[in-house]
């Protein structure tokens, strides 16, 4: 418990210029965190901490602040948990400050919202965040977390992300800090293997941890503790003990590993699980950084098995996707992440946004779809030019670009849709497979923009 | 009448269902024509927002966000990221209406609002909803108020044919619309402020969000004024009368708790029969009548012995109970999202301000859940069944498709709701039938 007792909030500079991170190379200024007043789009740091946390479905989540910052956003993160009790991810709490509050500070009834949730929900840990307004009338929710984890003997932990501060990015950054500040290193753990690893940033959305966790498993390699899907308070607390922590997807959380490796030296590595060959990749990695000689062929023995198997599976499918081109217009590292899952199922991916990217993961898409993939910048205006000229049979975008595909009568798949189902590891490459098939044959693109009868 | 609790009496909510003061003025923007609604707040108050309302709505929402940050929450009064907003907004889209409304934020490090909207030269309409006060019905208000304050003319004459008609926000799009030719089928021309029915009624629309898709126009805003009536509908926006009356005296108000069921229906066609001097309304009204009343008959059992636990905004609150008695369901409990005026004459054995875990607690008193996506989890925990009312609504589409007003409406709100209860009742019986079977097989 010693390390509860001392708070502070995060250096926000110091997260901004995170120097592990790609999209800090070359710049001067945080380029992170430069929102563009009636020209923005995308969360806040308060949301962006939100995704980070809330998996950790045995500790409760406090909003110290307004119904907006909570009342359209609880029970929405589909990250399920195994956890036994009750599934306090889907829990909304908010101390829903009122102007009496504002006026006279919110601090009392926020202790008294943490002796509430503590005593009828019993949680691990409570998270309390702070927002906007509690962070400009300048509740000391430190202090509060403070007295409140020695009351009851539940850490209490302050979050400081509010809204103001930046967009999700740094949310999530702050989230490992105060992860990383309050939690981890104050329990040691009851036994280690030479095989234990932490994931960091996997938030298991849509059960994705879940379809390779059995394979690192049924290697010997234990996963110690995740942040934060299906995460447990108890094991993040004994993370610093783990041999090597293992970044999925998540360049934000950067700034958490690197300081432990400084902390605790536990070397990083980054991997995704999208597609059949990135989880054979990332699998492999895993067991190369660990550096075991046995566990490295053992490992490429269960990928050779697991290809094979999906593989199998995926002859049906072979027919249909052959010769079919895709157009991807999607952010971030999903720019090559989905590709290379698309190129695993046969589909030719002929161009992919790169408007949010990293340097990096602009020339990872390069790497992947090769030199004649067009690389759109700004795909909102480009995309419908590139779908004549390439001829794609099918556009994977978000819900704003359905319109596009049907002007052009070719097939359409929310990308969001795995926000929904898990297209993750061996097994999920099978459900897209299943859904873009499902598109490609589905009469419903071309019907809608059927001329009406009235006109001529 | 009902026994009701004003006050939530605990330092937090827990599991809530109530929503901020900011979303309702967002959403009464988006039923004007052409509007981009500017939330002056951090980026995130504008994103959770846009996302709830692109979920419930199945559409692509127009809003932007003044990004205020620790900086310029500081150094600016708003000047520069109201200023900047709209310049910015400009650059991408023509809007006929720039919407700005604030958030606790912005009211909190003290916004001079009205004197920034003084000097800026766009089209603007500006509200002041800190989202530490009121919820969904007030921000909603308070906004139709801003609309009529801040761009009405004020006028002398009245044309008696012309209605301008006020929904209450909880009214799904198509209610909206349903209420409007309703009150046209009788010869009046109406104009609905805000108007969401030809904005967010789930049409498919080309320039997919870059502004609002439909409703009010500020034409029609502008000269609202010689209208010979204003009808509110829902005890929130009953103020907005006396809002329009102040541009022109000779405007009368008429005012309804809800349009809903038979007697609620029937009150506004003998309002609008009497105003429009006519002795029978239109034969469609009629038939829909018949109808409401054969599906009263016909559903009474079913929901007679059925006891509710209602959650929603106020207004919805009481349109939803008064639909439900008349066909002998028992309101055993209605939680409201805040405190109202209309709370007392909710016809329910309870009503309360609170969340879905005072729901949780009195689990014992209902059968039947009514309320936002929120209750389809409780109705899990506690083993009952929900029908999905309200905002907002993720767990189904078509919402904005959804009509439980008049007497259309009305008949398809007790079918719903009977056919939940009976396969309520259908699934006791299986699992009762189960149980049998399971201590026969282990005897």
């Amino acid at each position: 418990m010693e390390g509860l007792l001392v708070s502070s909030k995060p250096k926000i500079k110091e997260l901004l210029v995170e120097s592990a991170c790609e999209h800090n190379k070359g710049h001067k200024k945080g380029p992170c965190n430069t929102p563009t007043p009636g020209a923005t789009t995308g969360g806040c740091a308060l949301d962006g901490a939100q995704i980070a946390l809330f998996p950790f479905a045995d500790a409760a989540h406090l909003i110290h602040g307004p119904m907006s910052c909570v009342g359209g956003a609880w029970e929405t993160r589909l990250t399920p948990t195994s956890w036994p009790g009750r599934d306090l991810t889907q829990t909304g709490f908010a101390t829903d400050i009122n102007t009496n509050d504002v006026v006279f500070s919110g601090e009392k009834k926020l202790a008294e919202a943490i002796d509430h949730v503590i005593t009828h929900y019993a949680p691990e840990a409570v998270f309390v965040y702070s927002t906007c307004v509690t962070a400009l009338t300048g509740d000391d929710i430190d202090a509060v977390c403070r007295q409140g984890s020695e009351r009851h003997g539940t850490p209490c932990v302050p979050v400081h992300a509010p809204g103001f501060v930046g967009a999700k990015n740094l949310g999530s950054r702050i989230a490992g800090e105060a992860v990383l500040r309050h939690l981890i290193g104050t329990k040691e753990p009851e036994d280690t293997t030479p095989f234990d690893i932490n994931l960091i940033g996997e938030h298991n959305n849509t059960g994705e941890l879940w379809r390779y966790r059995h394979l690192l498993e049924e290697l010997g390699i234990r996963v110690r503790s995740t942040f934060s899907g299906d995460g447990r308070i108890a094991s993040i607390r004994t993370a610093h003990r783990a041999k090597l922590n293992v970044i999925v997807c998540a360049k934000s959380l950067i700034s958490m590993t690197r300081k432990m490796e400084e902390q605790y030296g536990i070397p990083w590595i980054s991997c995704s699980f999208y597609g059949m060959t990135d989880t054979s990749n990332s699998i492999l990695a895993i067991a190369e950084a660990l550096g075991d000689a046995d566990l490295i062929a053992r490992t490429r023995a269960l990928i050779a098995r697991e290809e094979a198997r999906l593989e199998e599976t995926l002859i049906p499918y072979r027919a249909v996707f052959a010769g079919k081109k895709a157009v991807l217009n999607t952010g971030g590292n999903k720019s090559w992440s989905i590709a290379s899952a698309l190129q695993d199922l046969g589909i030719e991916v002929v161009a992919t946004s790169v408007r949010k990217s990293t340097e990096a993961d602009k020339a990872k898409a390069r790497q992947y779809l090769g030199e004649d993939a067009i690389l759109m910048t700004s795909p909102a205006s480009q995309q419908a030019q590139v779908i004549d000229d390439t001829g794609a049979h099918l556009l994977l975008a978000g819900g704003r670009s359905l319109y596009t595909a049907i002007k052009k009568r070719i097939a359409f798949t929310d990308v969001n849709q795995e926000k929904k189902k898990s297209y993750g590891g061996y097994d999920g490459l099978l459900v897209l497979a299943e859904d873009l098939k499902n598109s490609l044959q589905n009469p419903v693109f071309e019907l809608v923009d059927r001329k009406a009868p009235w006109r001529k | 009448m009902a026994e009701v609790r004003r006050k939530t009496g605990k330092p937090l909510q827990v599991n809530p269902h109530k929503l901020s003061q900011p979303m309702g003025a967002t959403l009464a923007f988006l039923g004007v024509d052409r509007c981009m609604p500017l939330m002056h707040g951090a980026q995130g108050c504008a994103s959770f927002t846009k996302v709830m309302f692109t979920r419930h709505f199945c559409e692509p929402i127009a809003l932007q966000t003044t990004a205020v940050t620790d900086v310029t929450a500081v150094l600016d009064g708003g000047d520069y990221s109201i200023t900047e907003s709209i310049k910015n907004i400009g650059d991408k889209v023509s809007p006929a209406l720039i919407g700005v409304h604030t958030t606790g934020l912005t009211e909190t490090k003290g916004d001079d609002l009205r004197g920034v909207a003084s000097k800026i030269e766009a089209p603007l309409v500006y509200v002041n909803t800190p989202d530490y006060q009121g919820g969904l019905e007030s921000g909603w208000t308070l906004t139709v108020q801003a609309l009529i304050e801040q761009l009405t003319e004020p006028c002398e004459r009245t044309d008696a044919r012309k209605v301008v008609l006020v929904p209450h926000v909880s009214m799904q799009p198509i209610e909206v619309e349903k209420l409007r030719e309703f009150i046209e089928a009788f010869g009046f021309e109406v104009v609905a402020v805000p108007d969401l029915s030809s904005s967010l009624d789930n049409h498919l629309g080309e320039k997919q969000a870059s502004l609002s898709g439909g409703g009010v126009t500020v034409a029609e805003l502008e000269g609202l004024a010689d209208a010979g009536t204003v009808v509110t509908v829902g005890a929130s926006v009953k103020p907005v009368g006396a809002t329009l009356q102040k541009k022109n005296p000779a405007i009368r108000h008429r005012h309804f708790a809800h349009v809903s069921g038979l007697v609620g229906t029937d009150e506004l066609v003998a309002w609008l029969l009497e105003t429009s001097a006519r002795d029978t309304p239109p034969a469609v009204v009629e038939r829909w009548r018949k109808r409401l009343q054969d599906a009263m008959l016909d559903s009474h059992f079913s929901i007679g012995q059925t006891r509710f636990l209602l959650v929603a905004e106020p207004d919805h609150l009481a349109a939803m109970a008064a639909s439900l008695r008349e066909v002998g369901g028992k309101v055993a409990l209605a939680i409201a999202t805040v405190d109202s005026p209309v709370l007392g004459a909710i016809e329910a054995d309870r009503v309360i301000v609170g969340d879905l875990e005072d729901a949780e607690q009195l689990c014992d008193d209902y059968d039947i859940i009514i309320g936002n996506f929120h209750t389809e989890a409780l109705a899990h925990r506690v083993g009952k069944r929900a029908v999905m009312r309200g905002f907002p609504n993720y767990e189904e589409i078509g919402s904005a498709l959804k009509n439980d007003v008049l007497y259309e409406g009305g008949a398809y709100f007790l079918f719903d709701i009977a056919n939940a209860a009976e396969r309520m009742r259908e699934a006791e019986v299986h699992h009762a039938r189960e149980r049998i079977k399971q201590q026969g097989a282990a005897a």
